[in-house]
């Protein structure tokens, strides 16, 4: 619903910006859409306000309503509108009567009006700043009551009437057509008006062509009804006729507004088209109105549900403030519903109200605590998983191992000593997961096995300066033997350092950013062939061949590979952003070059980036080759390179000119020669 | 030749053997068949029995002493080929990795995945329901009447059969409140359909709902598990805030929005299980109270990766799925 600010203040005298009213009343439950300001020609400075009103408060469909609303959380008094009571000059001739849906009807003949005369400039203003179409003075004004007030309210065209008014429900396919020139075929739960001669009107949903006022029209009836929202609920969207009446009836208007209404809307008539004024006929099925709603709510258990500590003087305030008659009596409070709240019938409306009142974000907040003890999903458990799915099985092996296997490694001596060990071969605390992994292995190969990948995950102990111990949880691994096992299709191939990084590459990838490798790691391992992992500039573990030095005094022979990763080194960091990514087509080029054998590729890699431009998308080493054709002491690298452009089709030439970059600075930097 | 030049002779030979080769001769020229130590041996014989266990015990002594020497000798020399060796084996590391191109979970299915971690760190547990509903489960349950203006809220697709599909995650509750008694705690992702299709809205989307049923559940503990919940999911602390809203199976009801760039965003709804549904799932509303949230994994998911397009998440091109 959208309203302009001015003519809310008529109703509630606030002193707020835009700003400010538009964040209570969104932070009230009526959420404020959007909010524009503009220049009123008649009330100066203004906005118009965009309300989404939510289902259950159809009291707020209105001026009236969302001033109420702003007039209890601004502490201010509601400016109703004086109802002027209009004294009759003519008799109706026409009588009314309801039914058991639609209890209640008020209406009042007007004779003589003058439809030549403009929609007051005032009315017109606001009709179109709350998005209605201007039609003719009356009907614009039985609008503008309706959004002022939230009862709906139409004019019949008097002399196209036949006899009494008369509120029933409709004949099985009863004919109709609307006002919008669509006729329908009504059923027997549809509410109409009806005259002598049939139905003039679909009740609070939308009137009958024949009957519309008109440019002729003279004398017109006004109707100011109150129909029940069953009555009305599912019909408008039965025939497809969502209208400003079905939304506020089938929500709930307010049972008592009906004279309010149709007084304010002949005063408006009155002023404009004029006319003589019948009396306000009013009748009224008490039986069949909806009843005062009368609930309770215990002061306890609301606080219970909202986790809070509300006063029963700051219940019964805010109550008050709602417009309800709140009696408490210990910690319980009874109170009767005013007639325009429909969605307050149980203790748990009330609640809310009390939430909204005294303010969802003011109300205490308190973590849930878990059921059982939190339980962890740790980063290990991902690691662990994704090594099994690779095919290395995991292996739990003592925390405290031989002294010997302590000392494997060169001058690591300041072991955590176990004083009481079970046995003198487990009387260290592992500063490594290395020696577990190597025994494992050992023990394995005695039974045959010559294929193994196996990791543990766990912690390891060094002591520190401080002479404490820090616990570092690692993961660590063992690979050997072959890529798989005898296959008919594909041929096993020895494991070597390459496997190895391509499965911590993919485990580390998976978790966060990628990884480097940088030559040489402890002297465990293999001094050419070995590499420390880093993420960043930081080192997160290392791996390779173990030492032959190592192998020799554990009688082991051949290439065994190892692994180790700090684990909380790999916190998860993969704070994924999208890229967007281009529709043109991809272009490649393969560069071969003649190199020294002790050129690294990161360092090719990097060079060729260099130069490749902003458009390189993939550069892949695809061959390593020495042997015929290529000098001793010398390597042959290939590279397939990949570019792509956002704003167009890469042809030839460009790519040409960024592979001459790349041979030049090749050539200059590494001596490399490109191979034809 | 007496012991303590053959021992002096032996040990230098052992020491100073430069070879494995060298040093198996030197070892056989001792302690071989025809070694020193056999030929000393068989001299022995022409000594008085006294002297001879005397020397005996001296050639033993001895024999196991070289042992020892060469034992040492051969595993140094073992090492020193090996450094000689390692010298010339040096291999590229930084030449990439042998492995199989890892796939990708689909990022919704992330967004699931590390939404459940989460809850069922609380103890929650995941529970699932049907797809294909009914009018009962899918509104009736939920205290929403038939023609409820609350209804539009929903666009629903209705199948041939009577059923609809559900057009959201909620009546998992009912289900698991009809199978399980309280306390409970459960989180339901899953597929959900709503008849609408634009730039912000697909015909299918992912929900997760969440239902604390529980003696003493409070809103105060629905604003602390969604604070909690969120800063975990974003990875750093959000500002939040409640605002009331309408639902028609909680009250009260609230729409939670968090503090994004330079406003406010939606983000999830939630509320007090409202008492109608505790009373037709059977729940005793005097002993248990209850919160429900529920969320859509893919506005999640843009949020969290800057995604901007939402039907991207079901266009499934390669270059989009790759990224995550």
């Amino acid at each position: 619903m959208k309203f302009s600010k001015n003519w809310l203040k008529e109703f509630v005298d606030i002193d707020l910006s835009t700003e400010e009213l538009c964040d209570q009343l969104t932070m009230a439950g009526l959420e404020v859409d959007g909010y524009e300001s503009f220049q009123s020609k008649l009330t100066g400075k203004d906005a118009i306000i965009d309300l989404d009103i939510t289902p259950n408060r159809g009291d707020c469909f209105s001026l009236l309503g969302v001033a109420r609303e702003v007039a209890i959380l601004n502490n201010l008094k509601l400016k109703l509108p004086k109802s002027l009571t209009i004294s009759s000059t003519v008799d109706s001739p026409t009588n009314i009567s309801v039914c058991a849906m639609g209890p209640k009807y008020v209406g009042r003949f007007i004779e003589n009006i003058d439809l030549s005369v403009q929609t007051p400039d005032l009315i017109a203003e606001r009709l179109k700043t709350s998005d209605h179409r201007l039609i003719d003075p009356v009907v614009d004004i039985t609008n503008y009551i309706l959004l002022e007030l939230g009862q709906p309210l139409h004019a019949f065209d008097h002399d196209k009437l036949v006899g009494d008014i008369k509120v029933r429900y409709a004949k099985e396919a009863e004919e109709l057509t609307l006002l919008d020139e669509t006729k329908i075929a009504l059923n027997k739960d549809c509410l109409v008006i009806a005259d002598k001669k049939g139905s003039i009107a679909f009740a609070g949903i939308m009137g009958g062509l024949d009957s519309s006022v008109t440019d002729s029209t003279k004398s017109i009836y006004i109707e100011s009804a109150y129909f029940k929202p069953e009555a009305i609920r599912g019909k408008a969207r039965r025939f497809g006729l969502q209208t400003d009446a079905s939304m506020r009836f089938e929500r709930g208007v307010d049972f008592n507004i009906q004279e309010l209404a149709i007084e304010r809307a002949s005063e408006l008539l009155n002023k404009s088209v004029g006319g003589r004024f019948g009396p306000l006929q009013v009748v009224a099925e008490k039986k069949n109105l909806p009843k005062q709603n009368k609930v309770s709510l215990n002061i306890s258990s609301a606080n219970r549900i909202l986790g809070a500590n509300l006063s029963k003087t700051k219940v019964k305030s805010y109550l008050t403030g709602l417009g309800l008659s709140p009696q408490v009596k210990k910690e319980t409070v009874n109170t009767l519903i005013p007639s325009w709240r429909y969605d307050l019938s149980i203790e748990a409306d009330l609640i809310e109200e009390l939430a909204r009142l005294e303010g969802y974000n003011k109300l205490p907040t308190e973590s849930l605590q878990p059921l059982t003890k939190k339980k962890e999903i740790t980063i290990s458990r991902k690691v662990s998983s994704f090594l099994v799915s690779q095919g290395y099985n995991e292996v739990i092996t003592y925390s405290f191992i031989d002294e010997q296997d302590a000392n494997l490694e060169n001058g690591k001596k300041d072991h955590l000593i176990v004083s009481n060990p079970i046995s003198q071969n487990m009387s260290v605390m592992r500063s490594s997961l290395w020696p577990g992994l190597i025994n494992t292995y050992a023990s394995n190969l005695n039974n045959g096995e010559e294929n193994q990948k196996l990791f543990e995950i766990g912690s390891i102990f060094k002591k520190n300066k401080a002479g404490l111990v820090n616990e570092i949880l690692q993961v660590s691994g063992l690979v050997s033997g072959k890529d798989m096992d005898l296959h008919w299709k594909n041929k096993p191939s020895p494991l070597n350092f390459y496997h190895l990084k391509g499965d911590l590459e993919s485990l580390i990838n998976n978790l966060t950013k990628e990884a480097t490798f940088e030559s040489r790691a402890s002297s465990f391992l293999h001094p050419g062939k070995s590499a420390r992992i880093k993420l960043g500039s930081k080192a997160i573990g290392e791996m390779g061949v173990i030492h032959p030095g190592v192998m020799n005094k554990k009688d082991l022979k051949g290439e065994v590979l190892l692994f180790t990763l700090d684990l909380d080194k790999l916190i998860q960091d993969k704070n994924i952003k999208y890229k967007n990514f281009s529709r043109y087509p991809v272009s490649q080029r393969d560069l071969a070059f003649i190199v020294n054998d002790s050129e690294l590729n990161s360092k090719i890699i990097k060079l060729i980036k260099d130069k490749a431009g902003k458009e390189l998308v993939k550069i892949n080493t695809f061959d390593v080759y020495q042997g015929d054709n290529v000098p001793k002491g010398k390597k042959s690298v290939a590279f397939n390179l990949k570019w792509q452009s956002f704003n167009k089709t890469l042809i030839d030439e460009d790519i040409d000119r960024l592979v001459e970059k790349i041979v030049n600075s090749l050539s200059k930097e590494i001596k490399a020669e490109l191979r034809s | 030749m007496d012991i303590t030049s053959i021992r002096k002779k032996a040990i230098d030979a052992v020491a100073s053997s430069p070879d494995l080769q060298d040093l198996e001769s030197v070892y056989k020229s001792f302690l071989g068949k025809n070694g020193e130590l056999n030929k000393l041996l068989k001299t022995l014989g022409s000594l008085p029995s006294e002297e001879r266990r005397e020397a005996g015990q001296s050639l033993n002594v001895l024999k196991k002493e070289i042992e020892v020497v060469y034992s040492k000798r051969q595993h140094d020399l073992i090492d020193l080929d090996a450094e000689r060796k390692l010298k010339n084996e040096k291999i590229d590391v930084t030449l990439p990795g042998i492995s199989r191109e890892q796939g990708t979970f689909h990022p919704i299915t992330q967004t699931i995945n590390s939404i459940s971690d989460f809850f069922e760190s609380l103890g929650f547990e995941v529970a699932s329901g049907p797809e294909v509903e009914t009018d009962y489960y899918n509104f009736e349950a939920l205290n929403v009447p038939a023609d409820h203006p609350a209804k539009d809220m929903h666009d629903t697709f209705y199948l041939g059969n009577g059923g609809l599909l559900r057009t959201h995650t909620s009546p998992v509750q009912i289900r698991t409140m009809e199978q399980k008694d309280p306390p409970l705690r459960i989180i339901c992702p899953g597929r959900v359909y709503r008849k609408d299709s634009d730039l912000t809205h697909t015909p299918m989307f992912h929900q997760i709902e969440g239902l604390v049923l529980e003696e003493g559940a409070s809103f105060a503990q629905l604003k602390g598990l969604l604070n909690d919940f969120l800063t975990d999911f974003f990875g750093q602390e959000m500002e939040l805030r409640f605002r009331p809203s309408y639902f028609p199976f909680t009250e009260p009801s609230a729409e939670v929005d968090i503090r994004w760039k330079k406003g406010w965003l939606e983000i999830l709804g939630c509320g007090m299980v409202h008492p109608n549904v505790l009373e037709m799932a059977g729940i005793d509303t005097k002993k248990y109270s209850g919160f429900a949230f529920g969320l859509g994994a893919e506005r999640m998911a843009m949020l969290k990766h800057d995604i901007p397009d939402l039907r991207a998440f079901f266009e499934n091109d390669h270059r989009f799925l790759k990224q995550f």
